[in-house]
């Protein structure tokens, strides 16, 4: 059987590819974390609120603190793609 | 409440519960109270979290019995209240717990009718917190004699032994030996209901055991002076504490000298708060007192273990015991007010 050649086409190909696949776990992963991260914070938020209404600004920038995680997912997404 | 898995629902929960317990009335707070006069308590109270139940209920009652009746009212519907937001995971548990208002309940009721109390009157007095709500209160209210209240409560757990007990009850006129086998039993329940092999049941058997020691160490002080057999005593402790067993408490008792007992009480516990107690009891007290003592070690104790397990039953626990003394201590407040007693007595009540 012939080696299969690989051409500079086909690695630029598949390096394109794999930052794909690199930036949507960097995205996806990140975004997973940050769930688990909320589910805490956002069970005692909505249980607070639930108490004292006044709660409610305060517990919804608690909740959305871990989203910076996610954030930072996407400029390392970002910076893989661009 | 549904349980959507996870730790979601307990730190749901133990958010509202702490946020509850933080709402508590504060020491400092009793302290003002104790210069109040009655109908400044009942504006103080009407002014908290008791506000809707004692702008409800001022109409139909006034002075000591609108106090009484609103914190009544007010126990039911926060214990009503917690159960809908309990996780159906440890549901059991509370419901296992709150069976001792039934009990209660039952025997007020049963009481009020040997003395031909008006329905209306021992309506007064119930927390309809338990298995038992207000309407099938009101139904057992409703019927005439105690051979007919007890039938309608057969199908439920405290009914076989309350209508074995019930002869006897009546025969001597005493509730008395009905009430302590139906607490017995209670507890024994409760310690079958926590080894049952459900999760969580093992914090729950944390918080019996404790509660176990703290009403066997009270009784044993009340004991003291008493001259009761050791057959008498061991009657009347409860089996399942985890410091002490039934058998070590009557040789306990046994004991004449307050110093010994205290050194042979605190070689039995590791827990140092609690051998910090029962330094205190080494003074000689009146048994209230020793109550409150316990009653605080209790508490604390409670909020201790709610820390360390905040998934399981024990947060919701440590609060409904820490509104019921809440209330306890309103009432006891209000009640020493109506009578006149000093402020020093009455503080010797409080559980603070």
């Amino acid at each position: 059987m012939a080696d299969p050649v690989m051409t500079l086409e086909m690695i630029e190909a598949s390096q394109m590819g794999l930052k794909a696949v690199g930036a949507g776990l960097a995205v996806g992963l990140a975004g997973v974390g940050t769930g688990l991260g909320e589910l805490g914070i956002g069970a005692a938020a909505v249980g607070a609120t639930a108490e004292n209404k006044d709660m409610f600004g305060l517990a919804l920038l608690f909740t959305v603190i871990p989203e910076t995680v996610v954030i930072f997912g996407l400029v390392v997404a970002l910076l893989l793609l661009f | 409440m549904v349980d959507v898995g996870g730790p979601a629902p307990y730190i749901y929960v133990s958010t509202r519960m702490r946020v509850r317990k933080a709402k508590l009335i504060p020491r400092e707070e009793y302290l003002r109270m104790l210069n109040m006069s009655l109908p400044e308590i009942t504006r103080f109270i009407g002014e908290t979290e008791y506000k809707r139940e004692i702008d409800e209920l001022a109409s139909s009652f006034s002075g000591i019995n609108l106090i009484e009746v609103g914190l009544s009212w007010n126990l039911a519907k926060e214990y009503q209240d917690v159960l809908k937001i309990t996780p159906s995971g440890v549901m059991r548990f509370v419901q296992s717990y709150l069976r001792h208002w039934d009990i209660q309940n039952v025997l007020t009721i049963l009481r009020g009718k040997m003395q031909g109390v008006k329905p209306g009157k021992i309506k007064e007095v119930l927390v309809p917190a338990g298995e038992l709500d207000k309407n099938a209160l009101d139904r057992l209210l409703a019927e005439d004699s105690p051979d007919r209240i007890v039938e309608a409560v057969k199908g439920r757990r405290l009914g076989p032994l309350l209508s074995a007990g019930l002869h006897e009850a009546l025969e001597t006129g005493s509730f008395a030996t009905l009430e302590n086998e139906l607490y017995k039993n209670l507890y024994m329940q409760m310690v079958s209901d926590a080894k049952g092999g459900v999760a969580g049941g093992y914090e729950f058997l944390g918080y019996i055991q404790t509660e176990i020691d703290t009403r066997n160490i009270m009784n044993l002080f009340r004991f003291r002076g008493q001259h009761a057999s050791g057959e008498e005593i061991k009657a009347l402790l409860i089996p399942g504490g985890k410091a002490f067993t039934v058998d070590e408490l009557v040789r306990m008792s046994t004991i004449e000298n307050l110093d010994e007992l205290i050194e042979a009480a605190k070689k039995k516990t590791r827990d140092p708060e609690l051998a910090a107690v029962f330094d205190e009891l080494r003074q000689q007290r009146p048994v209230h007192e020793v109550e409150v003592l316990l009653t605080t070690y209790r508490l604390k104790q409670m909020e201790r273990l709610s820390k360390r397990y905040p998934f399981s039953v024990l947060p919701i626990l440590a609060y409904l015991e820490m509104k019921r003394y809440e209330v306890a201590n309103l009432r006891a407040i209000a009640r020493g007010k109506e009578y006149g007693l000093a402020n020093e007595r009455i503080e010797g009540y409080l559980v603070m």
